[in-house]
């Protein structure tokens, strides 16, 4: 019985399902793109998806917290351009970083004022402070043209090769577990899920549920803050309206974890393995060559399919759960 | 479109060669910028001398090549790029035994996606492609890195429809950028019709694509030393079109209801120009009848925009050389790869400014393009 | 018969939509001086013309969101019906006849998002995104790349407001009030309207309370399905082409409008006039800025700051009214009205 009991568990689990579909979908590819599995190439694109890798976890926070930040893709832009702008003003690495995370914590900060402060719609507010945002680094890029720095220390920041990966990918992980942790075993985690589960019932708990909300949101900017400064270090260019529709894809990508857009449910690693699942389909189409056109069909397919069956994995984890149970209530008796 | 499609061909690829000289006499550019159209490519070498193709058939000895075409979107201007492409890879292939592999692949989104542009190269880079033919929304610097680690690995990136022409040519990493210059040959060209229309004075209304777009940074470069020759011609609003036509049409809407008494619009891209168009007959004003009415012109070259040429609803468009791009790109593409020859940075086509004085053989020349009898790819 | 009457003045005053339509009277205020061809009737003409999409999508849009539901479809869904029905025309077939097929196409694709999201419980997000792509992607595949045209009539341009009929009105403004007429009569006095806010407030008790909660949904984005393609049927007369990237965008636009006029995307929430005024609020804004002529690059700017300070009017009239209306209420009557607000939990 243990066995099953234990299988039951294990896909029972929340994100289970999308770690499955990320491990059959990863190797699938792995067998029939001879290219797909070569360490090159997955260095590479893994890197090409630190910048949505990082803001997903920004916005499966504020999902989670029973808010939305939509503003994420523009603000990642937008700090991008501060921050490589900083760098090649000639100001050093350090304050170059600290700009970008500025950029983005600042946004954190009016969003979170006019959200909690005004209790204004967080949907529309962000897409709000994304246009802002949007438009300010059009307005940047129009004054300077952001071509690059000569700053080696600024490029070393996401470039450097380190345990095989580079160090973009691994400041992306450790911001991956850090949010992890703290959504999981800390009080502030606690807080904001029970926050994202009901505001009232929340504040009857005696949780500053506005304070809460404030910060994820502060949270979510400097995130978007630092993943800019990642981007820039990588491409060491940035341009205007590079990073529109990452919103969409950060969103879908927590949703497809199982994180849910009504709040309190769901986790960060979970919405980073959507994530990477997303960005599997879309290598591994790429390296089959599948035309673009049929691409955007199959893509689309392939997640409804995933959802369904993380659905039916989860109903069959009841099923077996239940079945396990009876079966030891009636050896019991 | 009278003709069969072999004499139409036949006459056109002769005449390629003469257009190519046209525009390089048509290109003298102010700049002196380096505005070479391809020559003597093997096509339009040593005619058909069998020795000569024979030699070259040597050479082949029946390779594939295998070519990777990443347009920033998919429209109908890239369409007939990718069209005329076909035909010159048939010709090549029926010369020559040379087998193709072509794959295309563009970002889903808009002009901006330009991370998809830098994954697809990077997986065909991967994958081994010979050539690598890119048009991106992503700027010069953007695509440096990975251009760099292309030509570190021996994989020839080719760019097509490109601004090049705004970058530094001793740091771009690519084989060739086959195209056109945006400033003397669009956007210039634009401007000075316009002046030239309306007799050296006038109001006019500009359309832009997206603020921060390289092609309209380079079109308005050209645009704008039109305006600096012919003071007379006054740009009175200016609008953000976002390249596509219900955006260009309210915008032009808006600033026909300000300034009806308007002689002129200019579209940077055909789509907006079109949209303007319609804002004239929506706001039930007379469109340029060759000597009164609002002139409109955009530029691209669509079969659409020919259409509506011929309609009067459009007064003029440029045509920016998209037939030549695709052949040539391919002529490049062959030349670089199969013979190991070097071409030059800027492979720049003939545009013109099409209007229904020469709007007939434009048309029929996309046409013959478009009516590509082998298509590559899925 | 006066507490009535009060109270229904007293409703009136207390709609948070005034704060907005306040904010689109003084903008028009402050345009008149500014740009007098503001006022114009040509130029409301155009605004009335440019915002007709919009207004469509986001009455499609407000309708998914009063069920509890999310159709980021819409613009794609448009976009597919728009190039169903240039395609059917250019095969011949009468003008009736292709509008038929695309609102056929349209409802369709508005029936698979509800069986997704209902029979499958795939979230909305994703399964009205998934679709959307898939929509939007077939569209492409089909077209390859290349827009459709020639499909053009007289008659066409009537449908898509190029001709207009007496004066300044147009077929597709037309169609759009008698839409909202129809949609918000059947929100507000029928049982199927009254039934999709119960479900959109709480699925649970609309359940519990034997409603068919799944069905109400599948109606729901059937509906959307069905008025994104009469947008896409207007929208292909109004640019006569349909380029296979018609619909990019537009879905953010219709949410966007759907919530500044007060729909909710936890459900329950939401009107047509409201959708009305928001579209019309998104369509003034890029108006204004386009006859002031402000500098391009800052127009994303001034878009997104519009966003918000729509959102703050709407908000701060409603927090205004009720604080003065405290004393009022206590003393003339007892009867509890919803506490205008814009808050999200």
């Amino acid at each position: 019985m243990m066995p099953g009991r234990r299988f039951s568990r294990l896909i029972g689990t929340d994100g289970a399902a999308i770690a499955i579909a990320l491990l059959l979908v990863g190797a699938l590819f792995a067998v029939t793109v001879p290219e797909f599995a070569a360490v090159g190439n997955l260095r590479y694109f893994v890197a090409e998806e630190v910048p949505i890798l990082v803001i997903t976890a920004a916005i499966a926070l504020t999902i989670i917290v029973g808010g939305i930040d939509l503003s994420v893709g523009a603000v990642l832009g937008l700090s991008a351009g501060v921050s490589l702008w900083t760098s090649m003003s000639g100001l050093g690495p350090v304050p170059s970083v600290l700009a970008g995370v500025g950029t983005g914590a600042l946004f954190g900060v009016v969003n979170g004022l006019i959200i909690v402060g005004l209790r204004l719609n967080d949907f529309i507010v962000t897409l709000g402070t994304l246009n802002v945002a949007a438009g300010l680094l059009v307005v940047l890029t129009g004054r300077i043209q952001l071509t690059g720095t000569d700053d080696d220390a600024y490029v070393a920041i996401a470039r450097t090769p380190l345990l095989g990966v580079t160090t973009g990918i691994l400041i992306a992980a450790a911001v991956a577990v850090l949010m992890h942790l703290l959504l999981r075993y800390t009080t502030f985690g606690r807080r904001v899920r029970a926050t994202g589960l009901g505001v009232e019932p929340a504040r009857v708990a005696g949780i500053d549920t506005g304070r809460v909300k404030f910060l994820c949101y502060v949270v979510s900017g400097s995130l978007a803050g630092l993943g800019g400064v990642l981007l820039a270090s990588r491409l060491n260019s940035v341009q205007a309206a590079m990073t529109s529709g990452y919103e969409l894809t950060a969103v879908a990508a927590a949703v497809l974890g199982g994180v849910s857009l009504a709040g309190g449910r769901g986790g960060i690693w979970q919405a980073v393995l959507g994530a990477l699942f997303l960005a599997t389909l879309r290598q591994g189409f790429r390296l089959l060559g599948v035309d673009p056109m049929i691409f955007a069909m199959i893509t689309g397919l392939c997640i409804i399919v995933g959802v369904v069956a993380d659905r039916s994995l989860r109903d069959l984890a009841n099923r077996l759960t239940l079945r396990d149970t009876r079966r030891s209530i009636g050896v019991a008796q | 479109m009278t003709a069969s499609p072999a004499t139409t061909r036949r006459s056109l690829l002769g005449g390629a060669g003469l257009l190519a000289a046209a525009g390089l006499l048509a290109a003298c550019s102010p700049n002196g910028s380096d505005s070479t159209a391809s020559n003597a490519g093997p096509s339009q070498g040593p005619a058909s001398g069998a020795s000569y193709d024979d030699a070259v058939r040597s050479i082949v000895d029946g390779r594939e090549i295998k070519v990777g075409f990443t347009p920033p979107v998919l429209s109908e201007n890239f369409t007939q790029i990718e069209h005329a492409a076909f035909r010159k890879m048939q010709e090549l292939e029926e010369r020559f035994g040379c087998t193709w592999v072509w794959e295309r692949q563009s970002p889903v989104g808009d002009f901006s996606a330009v991370q998809g542009t830098l994954g697809i190269v990077q997986s065909w880079m991967a994958r081994g492609f010979d050539a690598i033919a890119v048009s991106t929304g992503a700027n010069f610097a953007t695509v440096q890195d990975l251009y760099r680690q292309a030509n570190a690995e021996g994989v020839k990136i080719y760019q097509f429809n490109q601004p090049a022409e705004l970058y530094p040519e001793e740091e771009l990493l690519t084989v060739t950028n086959v195209g056109y210059d945006n400033r003397w040959q669009s956007g210039y060209l634009a401007g000075t019709y316009i002046a030239e229309k309306l007799g050296g004075s006038g109001k006019i209304l500009q359309i832009w694509g997206p603020s921060g777009s390289d092609w309209t940074r380079a079109r308005k470069i050209g645009f704008d030393k039109a305006l600096a020759e012919n003071p007379g011609i006054e740009v009175v609003g200016e609008a953000d079109g976002g390249y596509v036509r219900d955006k260009g049409l309210q915008a032009a809407q808006d600033l026909l209801t300000r300034d009806p008494d308007i002689d002129a619009i200019y579209g940077e891209n055909e789509e907006m120009a079109l949209g303007a168009s319609q804002a004239i007959d929506a706001a039930g004003l007379k469109h340029w009848d060759g000597s009164d009415g609002i002139l409109t012109i955009g530029a691209d070259g669509l079969m659409s925009g020919y259409q509506k040429i011929r309609e009067k609803k459009l007064t003029a468009t440029v045509n920016i050389g998209g037939v030549d791009q695709g052949q040539n790109l391919i002529e490049a593409i062959f030349q670089t790869v199969v013979l190991g020859q070097t071409v030059t940075q800027f492979i720049n086509n003939p545009t013109q400014v099409v209007d229904l004085s020469n709007v007939a053989w434009h048309e029929a020349y996309t046409q013959w393009a478009l009516d590509a009898p082998k298509t590559y790819g899925s | 018969m006066l507490h009535r009457a009060s109270g229904r003045a007293e409703r009136l005053i207390s709609d948070p939509l005034i704060g907005i339509l306040g904010l689109v009277l003084a903008a028009a205020v402050v345009m008149a001086f500014v740009q007098p061809t503001f006022l114009s009737l040509s130029n409301l003409t155009n605004i009335g013309g440019a915002m007709l999409a919009i207004a469509f999508l986001s009455i499609a849009m407000t309708v998914v969101l009063i069920a509890g539901g999310l159709d980021l479809s819409v613009g794609a869904v448009m976009a597919l019906s728009a190039g169903v029905a240039a395609a059917v025309i250019n095969n011949g077939v009468p003008l009736a006849g292709a509008f038929v097929a695309a609102l056929v196409v349209g409802t369709g694709v508005g029936a698979v998002n509800g069986f997704l999201v209902t029979r499958l419980e795939v979230p909305d997000f994703i399964a009205t995104l998934a679709v959307g792509g898939i929509t939007s992607g077939f569209l492409l595949y089909w077209t390859r790349g290349v827009p459709i045209l020639g499909y053009m009539t007289p008659a066409y341009e009537y449908v898509g407001g190029l001709r207009r009929l007496i004066g300044p009105i147009t077929v597709p403004m037309l169609v759009l009030i008698v839409l909202a007429l129809v949609t918000a009569t059947l929100l507000h006095r029928t049982t199927i309207g009254l039934r999709l806010y119960a479900v959109g407030s709480s699925a649970a008790a609309a359940r519990s309370a034997g409603l068919p909660v799944n069905r109400l949904k599948v109606y729901a984005y059937m509906f959307s399905g069905f008025v994104a393609a009469v947008a896409g049927i207007y929208l292909a007369g109004r640019t006569t082409t349909v380029p296979p990237s018609m619909g990019t965008g537009y879905e953010i636009s219709a949410i966007a409008a759907a919530v500044i006029g007060g729909a909710s995307l936890l459900g329950g929430k939401g009107r047509v006039l409201g959708a009305l005024v928001g579209a019309l609020l998104l369509t003034l804004t890029r108006n204004i800025i386009n006859l002031t002529g402000v500098e391009s690059s800052w127009q994303t700017v001034l878009t997104g700051a519009v966003l918000i300070g729509a959102l703050l009017a709407n908000h701060s009239w409603g927090d205004l009214v009720s604080l003065l209306r405290r004393p009022l209420r206590t003393a003339a009557h007892t009867e509890a009205y919803p506490e205008p607000t814009t808050r999200e939990g």
